[in-house]
């Protein structure tokens, strides 16, 4: 049984001319009856899909891919342009949590207007309060006007509420995002256990890619409002992933001339070279790299290369030997194993230093690049601790049966 | 592939007017209320005098006017003492002013919320006329604290018509929802509008009868006067606690037929828009 069929689905925001929140030139624009196409951003067009009963439904895409607006449209916060969506079974959406929290009001006084916000009645909110209270861990502190929490107590009450509705159909978006490690553990757990075991229909949106794989029975990729790809979550997600290359994995020059440096360096190549086709955690990786040098007095040269976390922390910083070289190009290469690197995005700085003192020239940023998540035979699926994810064996010994 | 053809609901591009989906309204019962909580016990919060403000802000508004416009500027009241007199306009005036204030900036205030979750948007304005409506019956006993002193020690006329007074409520808030409800639609999309309906509405309330009695208008515009829907209400009001006069069953029809009419056209226009305008707030 289909529980949602959407049919050419399109949406058109008009930007610039009508709709520009300035009477005079709305009526200037209505009076020239310019609706020209340039005006148009079409953030959505032609979709169409079915989604089964029980199904859960994952979408993926860049940002501005049409996901938030496919996801509004379902939820009917806004309407479509063209086209008709159906449906059975009642609905809710989360495209938020804590929706209409209000700080003065107490956690119980917000857990029932939250509640009721998201479309439950009194009574349904009353029958799992307290199980909505244990799950928040705030018991201690219903009584308190909710400005007084934590951030982090506050997530987990507003997710708390939202955990206990019990709609047919469930539309979640990215909400996962927010939150500690501990919390997103937790929210994923009750997802999980939404679409097992109580076999509900469910429509999710992430960047978390192994959430969705883990999560989902198929998955749609979005791009610019259309889609591109859709089937078993492993395929999809990993054409996305192939698809999306916003890495910078090299850079080469022809000439010195035109290529960055000084008098001393000049950078012909720099690249980051792996074999797979995904780079995952467990994929070695060497970066490579090729200078012409040109030191009139050459001396001890060493070559370093830092890492550094998008957070701009250095993971590690390693240089070369000293090595006495004469002018010309030089080549060099740094091997990074697999299973070293914690999955996330990471840029690489190359630094060229005489003489173990004399900086000569400092290529900030040259590469950037991002590790995948892997992970096999596991049901959680939260952003993995630390910087270093290293497959160190921890080796458990039985050594007395009872 | 059975009942294939049969679906729970349906989103479409487009939205009928007339269609006010008034059952889901009513299944939203529990969220209307809750609303109306909130704004009740939110709005007290963090203050010294908490929930003495209904009747404070009332109470000190009248003293003012009494000082000003019967002290100072000697502005008939009609026979009728002057404390009661400001403060019956007073109470209508700002019971109108507080709903149209509530219901005008629905899109604006709520724009995170409406962005974020589904429920029939009429709830968010209508569970703010109920809030004002349980201020105003509360301050309503301030009124007829000093009506029933004014009654024991100088004496008041009065009649039955006074039990017109939930209906006079009704009036009241039924045109400032109404009318409400129709500039939202424009406040949403055109910010400049603010200003202008904050002067308009300063200018309307010297329209109405608040300060000074209807008689005091001049003949020929009386007409025009008692096209507004508050001077038939507040005057209605002042002739059923401190006359004996009838109720001016004309008058009050007329009334009654412009608030329906204005509930009407902001209900559809409100409805029709409600999805459509949260693209361009």
């Amino acid at each position: 049984m289909i529980a949602i069929k959407v049919e050419n689905i399109s949406k058109v925001y008009r930007i610039g001319k009508s709709g520009s929140g300035r009477l005079r030139e709305d009526i200037r624009f209505w009076l020239r009856r310019q609706h020209a196409d340039k005006h148009l951003l079409w953030a959505l067009k032609d979709i169409n899909f079915e989604i089964n009963q029980g199904e859960v439904m994952g979408f993926i895409g860049n940002n501005g891919a049409g996901k938030s607006t496919l996801l509004k449209i379902i939820s009917s916060i806004t309407t479509p342009t063209t086209g008709r969506i159906k449906g059975r079974g009642s609905i809710a959406s989360l495209l938020e949590v804590g929706s209409g929290f209000h700080g003065d009001l107490t956690g119980r006084e917000n857990i029932f207007l939250n509640g009721n916000i998201l479309g439950m009645k009194n009574q349904e909110i009353k029958n799992c309060f307290d199980e909505i209270i244990a799950f928040s861990g705030v018991e201690e502190l219903i009584d308190t006007p909710v400005k007084h929490y934590s951030s982090g107590m506050y997530m987990r009450l507003a997710f708390a509420v939202a955990a206990h509705l019990n709609p047919e159909i469930l539309i979640v978006d990215e909400v996962l995002a927010v939150g500690d490690v501990e919390f997103q553990r937790k929210c994923l757990g009750k997802m999980k256990e939404i679409s097992d075991r109580k076999g509900k229909t469910v429509l999710f949106v992430s960047h978390n890619t192994q959430a969705l794989q883990n999560l989902c029975d198929r998955v749609i990729t979005l791009h610019r409002g259309h889609i591109i790809d859709a089937g078993k979550p492993a395929e999809v997600i990993t054409n996305y992933l192939k698809s999306t290359d916003n890495n910078y994995l090299a850079q080469s020059y022809e000439a010195p001339e035109s290529a960055p440096g000084n008098d001393y360096i000049r950078i012909k190549k720099i690249e980051i070279q792996y074999d797979t086709e995904i780079f995952d955690i467990r994929t070695p990786f060497s970066t490579k790299f090729e200078f012409w040098y040109n030191d009139p007095e050459p001396g001890s040269l060493i070559v370093g290369i830092h890492l550094f976390n998008m957070a701009g922390e250095c993971i590690f910083d390693v240089a070369s030997k000293g090595a006495q070289l004469r002018a010309g190009l030089i080549t060099g290469e740094c091997q990074i194993p697999g299973n070293f690197l914690n999955n996330g995005a990471y840029y690489i700085s190359i630094v060229f230093v005489k003489d173990t003192t004399q900086r000569l020239f400092y290529f900030e940023g040259c590469l950037s690049f991002s590790v995948e998540d892997f992970r096999e035979n596991t049901a959680w699926f939260g952003k993995w601790m630390g910087y270093v994810r290293p497959a160190f064996p921890i080796v458990l010994n039985q050594q007395h049966v009872l | 592939m059975k009942n294939n053809e049969s679906w729970d609901w349906e989103i479409n591009a487009s939205t009928k007017w007339f269609d006010w989906h008034l059952r889901e309204i009513i299944s939203y019962k529990d969220l209307l209320f809750r609303f109306v909580r909130r704004n009740l016990i939110a709005s007290y919060q963090q203050t010294i005098l908490g929930p003495f403000w209904v009747f404070i802000q009332p109470a000190l508004t009248t003293l003012v006017y009494y000082l000003i416009f019967g002290k100072v500027v000697k502005i008939s009241t009609g026979g009728i003492p002057p404390v009661l007199f400001y403060l019956s306009g007073i109470l209508f005036w700002s019971f109108f002013s507080d709903c149209l204030n509530g219901t005008m900036y629905t899109f604006l205030q709520n724009a995170n919320i409406f962005n974020k979750v589904y429920f029939p948007r009429l709830v968010v304005p209508v569970s703010n006329v109920i809030s004002h409506s349980v201020r105003i019956s509360i301050q309503l006993l301030l009124f007829i604290l000093i009506y029933v002193y004014n009654l024991v020690t100088v004496g008041l006329y009065g009649n039955y018509y006074i039990l017109l007074t939930p209906l006079l409520l009704l009036l009241t808030a039924g045109f400032g929802l109404g009318a409400g409800l129709i500039i939202s639609v424009f406040t949403a999309k055109y910010r400049d509008l603010d200003y202008a309906l904050q002067f308009i509405l300063r200018l309307f309330m010297f329209a109405t009868p608040v300060v000074y009695p209807a008689s005091i208008v001049p003949a020929r515009y009386q007409l025009l006067f008692w096209l507004n829907p508050l001077t038939v209400v507040t005057e209605t009001f002042r002739a059923a606690y401190f006359t004996h006069e009838p109720v001016h069953y004309l008058r009050l029809a007329f009334c009654v037929i412009e608030v329906l009419f204005l509930l009407v056209v902001g209900i559809t226009l409100f409805k029709k828009k409600e999805l459509k305008i949260m693209d361009v707030v």
